[in-house]
């Protein structure tokens, strides 16, 4: 019970990382209907960007560890914002018209530019987070013990996602942003910008993916310019497992997969981990052809 | 379709051209880009240094070396590519690569154009074993650190042993080397299992361990998860020792599990760059420092560094650049010739003659202290 | 069509032309490089079948290639037997294989096909790495693949490579060429264009997008034993997500669905690497932006496919401008 235990608290808090992630592949998806391959990499843009600022600024030795590391999380998804507004003007705005195949091939080669500009900038070797910021806290949970970090980390993915279902659901923007999603010529005709919308998309996304990456950096403390491709790829996996383009269905998703992976090598085999994973991604995807929560944007047919 | 021409054109232009041959060239082929960047990068860096040293006192046998390096990406595909093309810009010998994968995949080619091949990381087995005449190494076996590790580990008395590897060539190797040396000992090890290497969290594998209750994990894999798991191991309020392989022979290790949770790990490994006790190596390591700040943090990149030097010498004993004479000269007379990592000797088959392991302890400090 | 020969049908004789006397002027490095556009051009073409003629959204090629190359490898070491007559071996089993893993997913629509096909490029690969049945070596692969021999001859260089591979490309290319000319290739673009107009005039949509991927799949395993060949040794790791990724670059990057599009795809999705190893370990950020810049200039690809032209004195009952 114990070891059950364990690793449910193990696959949480893995899959509340995924499930950040896939937030911003959801957000783009929703409106754009890009899978933005290069969403992996501005996580880890996230992680270096979040680095270099706390070496610098040493913010949580001005505002205390909790006041330092907000400030920091803003800064970080203000800046990885920006650049993901910079990659959709430079890479997918010349190619909205065109067959969409074509702008996976420039996501890809988006990805491939941003691992290997972090590998000139920083070095190919791992970077280090410092060790003293977050608290080493454990908590008791029914007689067990659980780092706070590991609750921590869920519950900043779950508060963001309800803020951003709030955003979404309950606002004027958010409105915009649905209608957006849409039918982009119809939100058009109803005086949506619908520019505006796709740069704040842009916006959002890649701000949450980058505040992932500051997350892990922050806890696991290790960061490499290669990580975000396994992390880019499992939250896409979890995007489409909970329903592409659907924001409670990425955060199901996310937690899904973390369980998933955790309770596959717990109880059958750590080395076929990401094959049984896959596995129940490819059965989920037979019994129920557009995730679990079905995909809330219109398909073309 | 222009453009068709275009690019056909241009791949005409690279092509041919012969060089005039009043250089000795050694090629280096090393994973610049790609997962093991970090040491393909700085085993050029250790190589290209040699090199400068070696060509400021008069290069060998009057003539100067010249260090032609190729990108493998640490991929066997176009590790094959970087080996032809070194074939055929007049290399006599080649130092590298990294991964036996890779280096595997360009044996045949080096040893079809008469090129030596001296790998400096790649430590499987079966490299050695095909007959090849031109393919050495300045690194040691396998098979001598799984022996190694399991007399480190049967001599702590370890009853329940854990083995963990990473399913990568060389850690799997390792953990079986490990794993049969156990079972010849009779000590059945109570855990087998492979971890996903890349990832960051890995505290499910760890409670997994956790439940068969060993005395000690062995984990052959590399130093970014080896450090991880040291880190989530102490967050869990675990307290059982670690011993690793040489991969996790880096002091990144430290950095990424802290000194608090590094304290008391055990690894077999060739010694450490800053432990070369030889005036060569320290030498080297202070002129090393005053280029790029800090001494070489992973042996491999010494190791390719000595087999830059075996080839050079080699060149001067054979009295020309020519790679039979050379490879002649390195299996037959070459005797104790001191490297940076000590002195190299190579037996028939090309490896290093010699017992390099060494066991190593982290102490408080989080500074690595040879044991023995 | 009569008497007119289209302008372009110069430029591939000189092109070809061009290539044939490759050997002459060569070096081995270069010659190297060009066997392995050749081998990207089968497989470029292999999955051209897939996502360029039936729009079917596969990211995971590579475990097909795998199939092949591991079929090969596996009863060539274990059996003796030459490696070029394993080449329908390969072709069956990755045959096969795409027959059973691909029917239940045929129906998913776009993105969720996309994610499938990379499970099932990491599960072939994961289950390779894992040493499944103990025939496929774990990590470390397979080694001592024997050489091909042809009429007696030992292929072993790369300039007899170049004739092994890019004769095949040759056949391949005739045979491909033959298919989109057919109803078969056809029906596959009708689909692509629009599904439900297909299914609507008695297309078999499912049955045509299986027949079209069994066939890619099938193809890319003959690619795998040609590799494994050329190797001498295959190990998981060149199977991997990159590989299925580096495939299906080449395809939209050159032009989606058109044959001199995917040959020219894989010259540069192969090539420019090794043009911008001048640039050291600066070469695959160059690489990247090269990528994006090439898909901004020419959004449907270098050389997309030209439209369907039925000349009028040729035209039969019931054939349409698509």
């Amino acid at each position: 019970m114990e070891f059950f235990f364990q690793q449910l608290t193990n696959g949480l808090a893995v899959g509340g990382i995924y499930a950040l992630i896939a937030l911003g592949y959801t957000m783009v998806y929703g409106v754009l209907k890009l899978i933005n391959f290069a969403h992996g990499d501005l996580f880890t843009m996230g992680a270096y960007l979040g680095l270099t600022v706390l070496a610098s600024l040493g913010l949580h030795q001005h505002l205390g560890a909790f006041g330092g590391v907000v400030v920091l999380a803003l800064m970080i998804m203000g800046l990885v914002g920006v650049v993901g507004i910079l990659l959709d003007r430079a890479a997918y705005k010349p190619l909205r018209e065109s067959p969409r195949l074509s702008a996976v091939v420039s996501a890809l080669g988006a990805s491939i530019f941003f691992q290997n500009a972090l590998m000139l900038v920083y070095g190919a070797r791992y970077q280090y987070y410092p060790k003293d910021i977050l608290p080493k806290t454990v908590i008791n949970i029914l007689g067990m013990p659980v780092p706070l970090m590991r609750i921590l980390i869920l519950a900043v993915s779950i508060l963001m996602m309800a803020g951003l279902q709030f955003f979404i659901q309950k606002t004027k923007t958010g409105t915009a942003i649905r209608a957006a999603a849409i039918d982009q010529a119809a939100a058009r005709l109803m005086g949506i910008n619908v520019d505006r919308v796709i740069m704040l998309v842009f916006f959002i996304g890649p701000a949450l993916g980058g505040a992932a990456g500051l997350m892990v950096g922050l806890y696991y403390g290790q960061i490499n310019f290669t990580m975000g491709w396994v992390y880019g790829l499992k939250a896409f996996t979890a995007a489409i497992m909970g329903g592409i383009g659907n924001i409670p269905g990425a955060m199901l998703g996310g937690i899904l997969l973390g369980l998933i992976e955790a309770f596959g090598a717990a109880y059958i085999s750590l080395a076929w981990k990401d094959a049984i994973a896959f596995l129940v991604l490819i059965v989920i995807l037979i019994v129920r052809p557009t995730g679990l929560l079905g995909e809330r944007v219109a398909s073309k047919v | 379709m222009k453009k068709a021409l275009l690019s056909l054109a241009v791949l005409l232009a690279f092509a041919g051209g012969a060089f005039a041959a009043d250089t000795v060239k050694i090629g280096l082929m090393a994973p610049l880009t790609g997962k093991w960047a970090n040491e393909g990068q700085e085993m050029k860096q250790v190589v290209d240094l040699l090199a400068e040293r070696l060509n400021k006192a008069g290069g060998v046998l009057g003539k100067k070396v010249e260090v032609i390096t190729e990108d493998d990406a640490g991929d066997p595909r176009q590790g094959a590519l970087a080996a032809q093309r070194l074939s055929t810009q007049g290399v006599v010998g080649v130092v590298g690569t990294y991964g036996s994968s890779t280096s595997e995949a360009t044996q045949n080619i080096y040893e079809e154009n008469g090129i030596i091949q001296i790998v400096n990381a790649s430590t499987a087995v079966r490299l050695s074993e095909k007959g090849l005449k031109f393919f050495f190494r300045s690194c040691p076996r396998d098979d001598e650190q799984g022996i190694v590790a399991a007399k480190t580990l049967l001599g702590k008395k370890y009853k329940k042993i854990a083995l963990l590897h990473d399913n990568t060539s060389y850690a799997k190797g390792l953990g079986e080397e490990v794993k049969h040396e156990l079972e010849k000992a009779g000590v059945k090890p109570v855990f087998f299992d492979a971890l996903t290497p890349g990832e960051q969290d890995y505290s499910t594998i760890l409670t997994k361990i956790k439940k068969a209750n060993p005395d000690v994990v062995f984990f052959s894999g590399y130093y970014p998860e080896a450090g991880l798991m040291l880190r989530q191991k102490k967050e869990m309020g675990w307290n059982v020792p670690f011993v690793g392989g040489d991969a996790t022979n880096n002091p990144d290790l430290i950095k990424s599990a802290g000194k608090d949770a590094a304290d008391g790990y055990l690894l077999t490994s060739p010694p450490m760059p800053g432990d070369l006790p030889s005036a060569e190596a320290k030498a080297f390591m202070k002129a090393f420092k005053a280029k790029h700040g800090r001494i070489p943090g992973s042996i491999w990149s010494v190791l390719a560094g000595d087999g830059f030097m075996v080839l050079c010498e080699a060149v001067k004993g054979a009295g020309a650049a020519d790679s039979k004479k050379m490879a002649d000269y390195m299996k037959t007379k070459m005797k104790n010739f001191p490297g940076l990592t000590g002195k190299l000797s190579f037996d028939a088959k090309g490896d290093r003659k010699g017992d390099v392991y060494r066991v190593y302890k982290v102490d408080a400090k989080g500074d690595f202290v040879l044991v023995k | 069509m009569i008497g007119r020969i289209p302008k372009r049908f110069f430029v591939y004789g000189v092109l070809t032309a061009l290539l044939v006397s490759a050997p002459l002027h060569l070096n081995n490095y270069w010659l190297d490089v060009l066997n392995n556009v050749g081998l990207y051009v089968i497989l470029g073409l292999s999955l051209n079948l897939i996502v360029g003629h039936s729009g079917l959204f596969n990211l995971g090629h590579a475990a097909f290639y795998a199939m092949g190359a591991y079929t090969a490898a596996i009863l060539n070491t274990l059996f003796h037997i030459p490696i070029l007559m394993l080449i329908p071996a390969s072709a069956l089993t990755a045959g096969i294989f795409a027959l059973i893993i691909v029917r239940p997913i045929i129906h998913l629509r776009g993105d969720y096909l996309c994610i499938v096909t990379i499970g099932v490029g990491e599960i072939v690969r994961i289950a390779l790495i894992n040493d499944i049945f103990g025939i496929t070596g774990g990590a470390n692969g397979i080694f001592g693949i024997s050489r091909p021999i042809l009429f007696g001859m030992k292929i072993s260089k790369p300039d007899e490579f170049f004739w092994l591979i890019w004769i095949f490309v040759a056949i391949t290319v005739f045979l491909f060429y033959r298919l989109e000319q057919s109803r078969f290739g056809r029906a596959l673009n009708y689909l692509r264009e629009d599904e439900v107009a297909a299914e609507g005039s008695g297309i078999n949509t499912a049955y045509y997008k299986l027949a079209a991927f069994v066939l890619g799949a099938a193809w890319a395993g003959m690619a795998g034993t040609i590799y494994a060949a050329k190797m001498m040794t295959i190990a998981p790791e060149s199977f991997n997500f990159w590989e299925s990724v580096l495939m299906f670059t080449l395809i939209i990057m050159g032009g989606s669905g058109s044959i001199p599009g995917v040959i020219l795809g894989a010259f540069l999705i192969i090539g420019l690497p090794e043009l911008f190893r001048e640039f050291k370990d600066a070469r695959m950020l160059v690489f990247g932006i090269a990528m994006v810049a090439m898909m901004i200039f020419r959004t449907g690809g270098i050389l997309p496919p030209r439209p369907r032209k039925y000349p009028i004195d040729h035209a039969q009952e019931g054939s349409v401008n698509p």
